[in-house]
């Protein structure tokens, strides 16, 4: 049969299977019943992103059918193919919340079935870095399951995110692969349907990064084409229906690999649908028909390393070793050297190695990573050091958290039976150094302390000498006290009309670019992501506008965007990629504003989550009244200053004010003489709605209410 | 996301040009468009191919009262034989061309004013050819290829060397029916030999021999003329370039080059990108030098160096009419007489270079290989230092253009359609990309549109109308000649334009970083297309007769149009025209044409006047190959 008449079929075939179970829903819980996907505020994402209608009940889906079939054309053209395609998948998302209906959970470890927006807002960044640099999905079953985990395996090693629909499933638990989020392998359901939660996140990147208007089906699929770097292994055998979702996948722009070389016809189309009978050359077929480059690090490591590893958790009876910084005395610092200093590649072990420590022992390690040439820079010291929790962490079977001396690292009983020793820290370290900071980094050596009298007097000595230094450093970082900001558009691949304009007092919306990691990245690729805005033509010094700025701003967005101020929500707010850390949004009764942070699931007292917040902005867009921005901007003294600073902020989920207490405390106190500020503000606990939050803010005497209008 | 980009109209065109005529008719200039008016209506006789002046006992005119010419020869014999000698024509003149290319190959030298820019191409052709060439100096072997070439012309025996570039069901087909072209000058000889006085009267053979000629040209004088200028100027590559009026500067001294033999523009262009003239050209008031083309000699440099077009065929009067031309340069081939007394009108030089193209009212610089360096110095100096007499109140330049990206040779398609393949199972260097884009469907087909103008279709209208619908139904465009440049004015070969195409065709245009219409060349280069489907042939297993591809010369107006058309449907691809061939007085011959020598060679000729119906009959055409190839 033509390719083509296999899709219509196909699609024909689910256009049948989810009207008879949309019919069959509604006569069991009546047209009115709600419908919709939780932790998204895109209600059915897909359709709402091809149509711009959002979906509210069964009635709806009905109504929707309808416009469903209008897209279902038959002349033999692609575009109907396409299309037909595109109805398929959207057929699949109704069957697929139809399974949701009554806050029901229908999918079980380890499938994950829809997912929230606020994994997609966390992938931004990945993506856009290239430490996420592409997303697989693989359907079907492999010829064998090893076949299926090796697969699998050399996605996860390259950092790409793999989602996993139907057999594959089975095949990788079969091999005792783990799954999950964490280690960037999802798998979606079993049934193939479930492939809709892969294309919803690939369709919500495009309204939350991308600005594309729900309803804009021609710039939705132009955007997935060139910017969501996601490709199809579809294993035989084929049948019409996934033909038909392959159609939809194409049709967005991501190609399908298949070692079915029979069905329909064996045709193939270039870039688009492959055919090839070896599994094991799926992997480089598919980087290379979606145009995915891998950024190779050749590190001597005994074990695998990829970004895909970060997330991996190291739980206490896996553990070979453990070095605490919490406990005892630890430490990680970079420091710059004369070149003639340094012997390049040099790693030293000083103490003892881990093979002579008890298993699941506690130990201290410190390690001082030299690095030196011509254009190094002091404040480039801790730029590079912050690097090294992502660093550590994508070795296979070691996890890495904390900094500088409040370090822990855990090595797995796998990792060290594999041969991983203290020395291997070094060879990550260095090779990534080198790899990174190519430009800045001529010479670099590692030395590794492992005695605890060594990291005892280093640490109490040189080390904590540096961290002060570089803290007056930081604590002299001012707005006022630099000539030039940055603007970044790291985010454009994904976002194509937003500009950061960083500064030392607001960090990138995203938490990731601090001012000296976009002086380094200035430094480091002078034509790249951050340029130098150098401070000129003040406007307006209260709200942070500045001609140069607008200048900037508007050359970087393409004209997209004409002004912005530094620090005010209310005009000319800075706008959002949309893989921000936090949004803060107007609370007009208290007069005030509410942020939210990503991990946060719950309601706020806007009568938002914090995705119906983030949707409200994002895009490169302007919104007054509404800002995302890093958790760490809560603090500053430039947060919303224009409308009074901090002062304003009157509601935080339990845990962000947890995370930022100390330090907006301080902010608090010095700016206005407030005690324990942080006390005044509302939780989750105290007031989820206005008026409740309101009553609590009077009891506290919150400063927010006698100020300005904010409106 | 269209960024602001629109394609540019026929009527904003026409708009253009009116404004152009008004300077024209200030100065009381002519111009084709009043010429047409006193032209028509045109002979009946000429116009149906049913008038004999062969011999000196007629003029003889076929009507009802008269049947017969003096000589007997009835309605079919004078249409055929009319016919055959017009493909003469044309054959003769793209053969000559080519024979000109021959002989400026066998003077390259490392030192000369001509050198061999692509030796790879020259060891290609030497290998299809059988001669030696390891271990040779590569000017020693241009110069025997030379000479090989220039003996195609001429051999006493055997066919056309080309030929076993075709299909082996294709090469089979010419043999079976007799049209392979022998040596290229007698092909021509044989056509008036037989439309002599006395000689053939019966349209099959008349018809026969009408292919025979045109298959001359293509697979043979053309096909000289396109490989031979690859060798010596270059293969072209994709290079980005700019079409229509507005790429003449105002303020810089403008050299426009016309006509058909890249030997000379590629001179010109040498000269006038030499900082001594540049500096001359400051020297002398104007901010720096403006090469731009008019017609294929446009389309050669334009390829091979992104040299921009000013316009295509009926739009050579409007260079001159701009009051900002210094210089028009022609050599060979559809250049109007009327640029002569035009030119004087104006301070525009207008240089004739060939003693082919002579014409009163010019200057003429007699244009060689051995002198060819001199020759475009005194040109180019001749344009600047008539710079200053320009008149300001006469300057017009209408401030029109697109940007086009052409330069796609048989070997940049290729290249392009490596760019799609994937290592991991395709292999590179041929056309299965292409080929598995139409066989899936993604692509339904292609259609080759080539040709000139003509006042009798609106000009540019069926090119680029024609070209918008088949876009849209995802067929794609290779175009050449004037053609091409309709779509360059249009904006059709901006890679924007891919907005314009159907699902799958725009898919392919970004996939393969190509515009929807590619540019092939000149007229001459029409060989590349036939050498195209030729490749596409091999590599696919189907027939070119089954491939779902059509020719099209919607605007055809030249003989040389016909000798093309001729071998295009020789090699087994259906041509629709937009303009009767003079056939039209003979049911035999016209039924030939349009029915009879498919049972020859697999394809035929339709013509259409009402250009929505022609688009519409090619889709169908390419539709219904699709059905009988079952995919």
């Amino acid at each position: 049969m033509l390719l083509f008449d296999t899709v219509f079929n196909g699609n024909d075939k689910v256009y049948t299977l989810t009207e008879e179970a949309v019919d069959k829903a509604i006569a069991q819980h009546g047209g009115d019943k709600a419908v919709g996907f939780p932790d998204t505020a895109y209600g059915l994402p897909c359709y709402n992103a091809v149509t711009g209608t959002k979906i509210k009940s069964l009635k709806d889906i009905k109504d929707a059918m309808g416009v469903v079939k209008s897209l279902m054309t038959r002349e033999r053209r692609i575009g109907d193919a396409f299309m037909s395609g595109v109805a398929t998948a959207l057929c699949a998302e109704f069957i697929e919340a139809l399974k949701y209906i009554d806050g029901a959970t229908p999918y079980a470890e380890p499938c994950y079935g829809h997912l929230a927006d606020a994994i997609i807002r966390e992938l931004g960044v990945p993506l856009v870095t290239g430490d996420i640099p592409g997303v697989a999905v693989i359907l079907g079953s492999a010829p064998t399951a090893q076949e299926g985990a090796d697969l699998v395996k050399s996605y996860q090693e390259q950092g790409i995110l793999v989602t996993l629909v139907g057999g594959i499933i089975d095949q990788v638990a079969e091999v005792g692969m783990k799954t999950g989020a964490n280690v960037r392998v999802i798998p979606l359901g079993k049934d193939v349907t479930s492939v809709i939660h892969v294309v919803s996140v690939a369709l919500r990147a495009a309204l939350i990064f991308g600005n594309i208007r729900p309803g804009d089906a021609a710039n939705l699929m132009k955007y997935t084409f060139e910017r969501v770097p996601a490709f199809v292994n579809a294993f035989r055998p084929l049948d019409d229906v996934i033909v038909a979702c392959g159609a939809g996948a194409i049709a967005l722009g991501f190609p399908v690999v298949t070692n079915d070389m029979d069905y329909a016809d064996g045709v193939k189309v270039p870039k688009s649908l492959i055919r090839l009978e070896d599994v094991s050359k799926f992997n480089a077929a598919s980087l290379e028909a979606r145009d995915i480059k891998i950024k190779i690090t050749h590190i001597d490591i005994p074990v695998s390393y990829a970004s895909a590893f970060e997330g991996e958790i190291i739980r206490r009876g896996d553990m070979q070793v453990e070095f605490d910084g919490s406990r005892v005395d630890c430490f990680e610092l970079v420091q710059i050297k004369e070149s003639a200093e340094i012997e390049d590649h040099k790693i030293e072990l000083i103490g003892p190695d881990i093979d002579g420590f008890e298993v699941g022992s506690k130990h201290s390690i410190g390690f001082v990573v030299e690095v030196g040439g011509k254009k190094m820079q002091p404040d480039f010291e801790s730029v590079i050091e912050r690097k090294f929790h992502t660093y550590i962490n994508g070795g296979e079977g070691i996890m890495h958290t904390g900094q500088r001396d409040m370090i822990r690292i855990r090595i797995s009983k796998n990792a060290y039976n594999a041969g991983f020793r203290a020395r291997h820290l070094g060879e990550i370290l260095y090779a990534k150094v080198k790899n990174d900071y190519e430009a800045v980094v001529d010479r670099c050596q590692v030395k590794i302390y492992t005695d605890p009298e060594d990291c005892k007097k280093l640490r109490h000595g040189l080390v904590s000498n540096v961290f002060e230094k570089r803290d007056e450093r930081l604590l002299s970082l001012t707005d006022e006290s630099v000539d030039v900001y940055y603007s970044c558009i790291l985010c454009q691949a994904f976002s194509p009309s937003h500009v950061c304009v960083v500064t030392p007092e607001r960090l990138g919306l995203c938490g990731a670019v601090s001012w000296l990691d976009a002086k380094a990245t200035n430094e480091l690729e002078p034509e790249g992501a951050c340029q130098i805005i150098t401070k000129e033509g003040v406007i307006d010094e209260k709200l942070g506008a500045y001609e140069s700025v607008n200048t900037a701003v508007k050359k970087y967005s393409m004209g997209a965007l004409e002004k912005v101020t530094l620090y005010s929500i209310m005009q000319d707010p800075m706008t959002s990629c949309g893989c921000f850390e936090c949004i803060c949004g107007i609370e007009p009764l208290s007069n005030g504003v509410a942020i939210a942070n990503r991990e946060y699931a719950g309601a706020t007292p806007l009568g938002m989550t914090f995705s119906e917040m983030a949707s409200m902005t994002g895009g490169g867009v302007q919104t007054p009244g509404f800002m995302g921005h890093g958790k760490h901007f809560i603090s500053s003294k430039k947060f919303m200053a224009a409308e009074g600073g901090v002062e304003r902020i009157v509601w935080m989920p339990k845990e962000l004010k947890g995370f930022v207490a100390e330090r907006l405390n301080a902010t608090a106190k010095e700016m206005y003489g407030i005690d324990n500020f942080t006390d005044m503000i509302g939780d989750e606990t105290i007031a989820e709605d206005p008026e409740t939050l309101l009553t609590f803010l009077q009891e506290k005497g919150h400063p927010a209410l006698k100020m300005d209008p904010l409106m | 996301m269209m960024d602001g980009f629109t394609l540019t109209t026929v009527e904003e065109m026409e708009a253009a040009t009116q404004r152009l005529l008004e300077t024209g008719a200030r100065v009381g200039a002519d111009s084709w468009q009043v010429r047409v008016k006193q032209q028509t209506p045109h002979c009946k006789f000429g116009e149906e191919g049913m008038c004999c002046r062969i011999c000196s006992m007629g003029p003889c005119r076929i009507t009802k009262k008269a049947p017969k010419g003096i000589c007997g020869c009835d309605v079919h014999g004078i249409v055929g034989r009319n016919f055959l000698r017009f493909v003469a024509g044309g054959a003769a003149t793209h053969s000559d061309h080519g024979r000109e290319i021959c002989h400026t190959l066998s003077n390259v030298a490392p030192d000369g004013n001509y050198k061999v820019k692509d030796p790879e191409k020259l060891i290609r052709i030497a290998k299809e050819w059988d001669v030696e060439t390891e271990g040779r100096d590569i000017y020693e072997l241009a110069h025997e290829m030379a000479e090989m070439a220039l003996l195609e012309y001429g051999k006493p025996h055997g066919v056309s060397r080309w030929l076993s570039r075709a299909p082996k069901h294709t090469q089979e087909i010419w043999k079976r029916e007799e049209i392979e072209p022998r040596a290229i000058d007698r092909e021509v000889s044989t056509a008036m030999h037989m439309t002599h006085m006395g000689n053939s009267s019966k349209a099959e053979a008349l018809i026969r021999q009408s292919l025979r000629s045109g298959m001359s040209d293509g697979w043979g004088g053309s096909m000289c003329g396109t490989e031979f200028s690859d060798v010596m100027f270059g293969t072209p590559h994709e290079v980005e370039t700019e079409a229509n009026l507005g790429v003449m500067s105002e303020e810089n001294v403008n050299i426009v080059v016309h006509g058909h033999d890249p030997s000379l523009s590629e001179m010109i262009v040498e000269y006038s990108e030499h900082p001594d003239m540049i500096a001359y050209a400051k020297e002398m008031g104007a901010k720096g030098i403006t090469v731009s083309g008019v017609c294929c000699t446009s389309n050669e440099v334009a390829m091979r160096r992104g040299i921009p077009m000013a316009g295509n065929f009926l739009q050579q009067e409007n260079v001159v009419l701009t009051g900002a031309c210094e210089a028009i340069v022609v050599d060979v081939q559809c250049i109007f007489p009327a640029l002569g007394p035009l030119s004087k009108c104006f301070h525009t030089k207008f240089i004739t270079t060939s003693p082919i193209a002579q014409m009163p009212d010019s200057e003429f610089i007699r244009f060689n290989s051995a002198t060819a360096g001199e020759n475009a110095k005194q040109i180019v100096r001749a344009a600047i230092e008539n710079f200053k007499n320009r008149k300001p109140e006469l300057v017009h330049i209408p401030q029109m253009k697109q940007k086009a990206f052409v330069g796609y040779s048989v070997e940049e398609i290729a290249r392009k359609l490596d760019g799609v393949t994937n290592s991991q199972v395709d292999e590179r260097g041929t056309m299965k990309p292409l080929i598995d884009c139409v066989r899936s469907g993604v692509l339904r087909g292609a259609v080759a549109m080539v040709g000139c103008n003509n006042p009798k279709v609106r000009p540019d209208y069926a090119h680029i109308e024609l070209m918008k619908k088949l876009l849209a139904n995802d067929i794609i465009l290779v175009v050449s000649g004037c053609s091409a440049q309709a779509a360059a004015k249009a904006g059709l070969m901006d890679k924007r334009a891919k907005e314009f195409c159907g699902a799958g065709l725009k898919r392919v245009c970004e996939l393969a970083d190509i515009p929807p219409v590619l540019h092939m060349g000149s007229c001459v280069d029409i060989s590349r297309m036939v050498v195209l489907a030729s490749r596409i042939a091999i590599d696919s297993g189907w027939n070119i007769s089954q491939i779902p591809l059509v020719g099209c010369a919607p605007e055809w107006m030249s003989e040389k149009a016909v000798s093309i058309g001729n071998y295009v449907v020789a090699t087994g691809i259906d041509t629709y025209l937009g303009v009767e061939p003079y056939a039209s007085g003979s049911e035999k011959v016209d039924g030939l044409l349009k029915g009879g020598i498919r049972d020859w060679v697999e394809a035929a000729y339709t013509v259409e006047h009402d250009i929505e119906k022609l688009g519409d009959m090619m889709i169908a055409r390419i539709e219904e190959k699709r059905a009988a190839l079952g995919i």
